[in-house]
């Protein structure tokens, strides 16, 4: 078996055990070891090499045999099931060892399987859940087939289709485009037509083992060539009455459509927050250039442009960790809110990746546009960067998820909902385990909003700095209110995906001040906790809600200079130290 | 627009919705047939969870918000209401 030396069959840890985080960090840090100095070309995993894959289309044959060896797949299975996955945050920071080096590897590797895992922890039987685990647990991929050119994220339209056979079993027809790993995985998750009506309960869940299929009746569609994460192998599948077992279907037929939004919640938490890594070494890669190049007679670091946006980039990796923390830990401790912290975070956090990595290419100027050397890997990870954006849910699909939501919330949640408890902005704490059938497709609470409102009158006012963030907070809080005002205000008309441009607008701002609420747990946490003294300073928290101020449009008053001057030391230190740009300060191989 | 407020029946509750579904889809509440699926008139899988939340807060009732997948029609919904608002009052 692949999992490590952690004795099976232990006693489950309660949800304040620190032996969650123990095996977290272990982890991070055999990942680490094992993927080896990105920065040194004698390594066969060194941004050189894979840059070269890269342009040869190819996934790094040396990354996906350590990632073979160091058992990836079973970071997907549920530890019941024999795997590693206790915790979506954790998760997310092993994830994130992989996409500081390489996208295509993150998602051609790992991250597609887990997508097509999740529907079935979330709504398959016991033979199913263990099927599968042995698959992933056993080095082999797992595809997810959702998609349709012709349908985009609008999948109830969906056409491929499961019709069902005598004997219980389903015939399948048509085609599934854009799959990743399509040609190589073991079984595929496809999404299916199972009924002719038009509506949300005629499509189903299989899962589909390629073994033992009629060869005859399906084929593997030619492979597409993407912009970004050219070594993916993105092709499709086309079936023409291919037979399948009804012990295929996951979950109950014509719940597809529910099967498929619960898994989202999931999914959209987690993958976003993987991406902080591929920005880290961005951002990396940059402080590398400024403090090298000499420009002026001084190094670029020294320009206070370049630095501010050096010390933005970092605020902004940090208001993704941020958000993604608290989506990820609110499966677990929020399980019925979910799907709008879910849809905020996978619609925000590669928004604001994307955005700082072009911030960060004018400091590089012309060496962002070039393909190798020393900084090659930046261009690479601009490319690969939005397909995050594009993949699985698009921006517009996750507001069309919000949106409908936002008039209930402004009713019934902002403004008298109870604070999220502690734990949900402790990213070392440990956590219950996933409660997948408490998952649900809309619920009208938001207690990451109620933390933001209930810290007007509970956030210290001695320091410049504390002042600062008292004064963001509550303008914040006064555009919750804006934001609620316009929410009760919504025409039926524009609660549905067909919502007026204004209405996206407002799910945009809805997101921005849930990554501020989130901000304000985690400092509150920090500072009470004590245990890290960069995150209990109110600097940084002052410098990402003005970031997040500004981008509502406001205009708060200058930060003190001494904020900046914490963020670029912070910048500078974990540079020299080798240390991450996120919650974790996770010590780094280069 | 009046809301109910006791003695539902399927014939108000069909008024109701008709008019309700007639302003999401922006079209006269005649033009809804009440035994036609809301997806063909292409009422999507996010405003017929929207409709479950209006259905909640306006007859302070809680509901699936999948009701309307389940219920497609304004018929086969309307009745589904009159019987969990009859189920509510009965163990209330």
């Amino acid at each position: 078996m692949l999992i490590g030396t952690e004795p099976r069959g232990a006693v489950e840890d309660g949800p304040r055990a620190t032996g969650q985080e123990a095996r977290a960090a272990a982890r991070v840090a055999e990942l680490e070891r094992r993927l080896g100095d990105p920065t040194d070309e004698h390594n066969e995993l060194s941004y050189a090499r894979l840059l070269a894959a890269d342009e040869a289309g190819e996934l790094s044959a040396a990354g996906e045999r350590a990632l073979d060896e160091l058992g990836l797949g079973a970071d997907f299975v549920p530890r019941a099931l024999g795997g590693r996955l206790e915790r979506l945050d954790t998760l997310v920071r092993v994830m994130r060892q992989v996409f500081r080096r390489d996208v295509a590897l993150g998602l051609g590797y790992g991250v597609t399987s887990f997508m097509a895992a999740v529907n079935v922890w979330t709504s398959g039987d016991d033979p199913q859940r263990e099927r599968l685990a042995r698959i992933l647990t056993g080095g082999g991929k797992v595809s997810v087939a959702y998609h349709e050119l012709a349908h985009g994220n609008d999948f109830v339209r969906n056409e491929f289709e499961a019709r069902p056979a005598d004997g219980g079993g389903f015939r399948l027809h048509g085609a599934k485009q854009v799959i990743n790993n399509a040609e190589r995985a073991d079984a595929w998750v496809l999404f299916s037509r199972t009924s002719p009506a038009p509506g949300s309960r005629s499509h189903s869940v299989l899962l589909v083992e390629r073994a033992g299929l009629d060869p005859d009746s399906w084929r593997v569609l030619p492979r597409y060539d993407a912009v970004g994460v050219r070594g993916c192998h993105l092709s499709g599948l086309r079936f023409d009455g291919t037979p399948v077992p009804g012990s295929a279907l996951v979950g109950e037929r014509g719940k597809g459509v529910e099967t498929a939004l619960r898994a989202f919640q999931i999914t959209r938490s987690a993958l976003p927050g993987m991406a902080v890594g591929t920005t880290d070494t961005a951002l990396r890669t940059v402080v590398r250039f400024a403090l090298g190049r000499q420009l002026y007679r001084r190094s670029v670091m020294e320009i206070p442009h370049a630095r501010d946006t050096l010390s933005g980039a970092f605020t902004d990796l940090l208001t993704c960790d941020i958000l993604s923390l608290a989506a990820t830990r609110a499966v677990h401790l929020l399980p019925e809110q979910t799907s709008v912290f879910a849809a905020a975070t996978k619609y925000l956090v590669p928004k604001v990746l994307t955005e700082a990595m072009h911030e960060l290419s004018v400091v590089l100027g012309a060496r962002f546009y070039i393909r190798d050397g020393e900084h090659g890997i930046f261009q690479k990870h601009l490319r690969d960067l939005p397909v995050l954006s594009l993949g699985h849910a698009g921006s517009a699909a996750c507001q069309a998820t919000i949106i409908p939501q936002l008039s209930r919330l402004a009713r019934r949640s902002w403004f008298s909902d109870e604070p999220a408890p502690a734990e949900l902005f402790q990213p070392r704490t440990g956590l219950p385990g996933l409660p997948y059938d408490r998952l649900t497709l809309a619920s009208g609470r938001d207690a990451l909003c109620a933390t933001l409102v209930a810290a007007v009158d509970r956030l210290p006012d001695a320091s410049p700095e504390e002042r600062a963030v008292q004064g963001l907070v509550l303008q914040l809080v006064d555009e919750l209110r804006q934001v609620q005002e316009a929410s009760r205000a919504l025409a039926p008309e524009d609660r549905t995906a067909l919502a007026g441009p204004a209405v996206f607008a407002l799910a945009d701002r809805y997101a921005v001040l849930l990554a501020a609420a989130a901000a304000t747990g985690v400092w509150q946490q920090a500072a009470r906790d004590g245990g890290d003294a960069f995150l209990a300073d109110p600097a940084w928290l002052a410098a990402v809600l003005h970031r997040l101020a500004r981008r509502l449009g406001r205009r708060p008053a200058d930060l003190p200079p001494s904020v900046a001057a914490r963020l670029h030391e912070e910048v500078l230190r974990r540079f020299r130290e080798r240390t991450s740009y996120d919650l974790y300060d996770t010590p780094l191989a280069g | 627009m009046p809301v109910p407020t006791a003695g539902h029946t399927t014939e108000s509750l069909t008024t109701w919705l008709a008019e309700r579904i007639a302003l999401y889809l922006k079209r006269r509440p005649t033009e809804i047939d009440p035994d036609v699926p809301l997806a063909e008139y292409g009422l999507d899988s996010v405003a017929a969870l929207s409709l479950c939340g209006d259905i909640e807060d306006d007859f302070d009732l809680v509901i699936e918000p999948t009701a309307a997948w389940d219920y497609p029609t304004v018929h086969a919904l309307a009745d589904h209401l009159v019987a969990e608002l009859a189920a509510q009052d009965g163990g209330a």
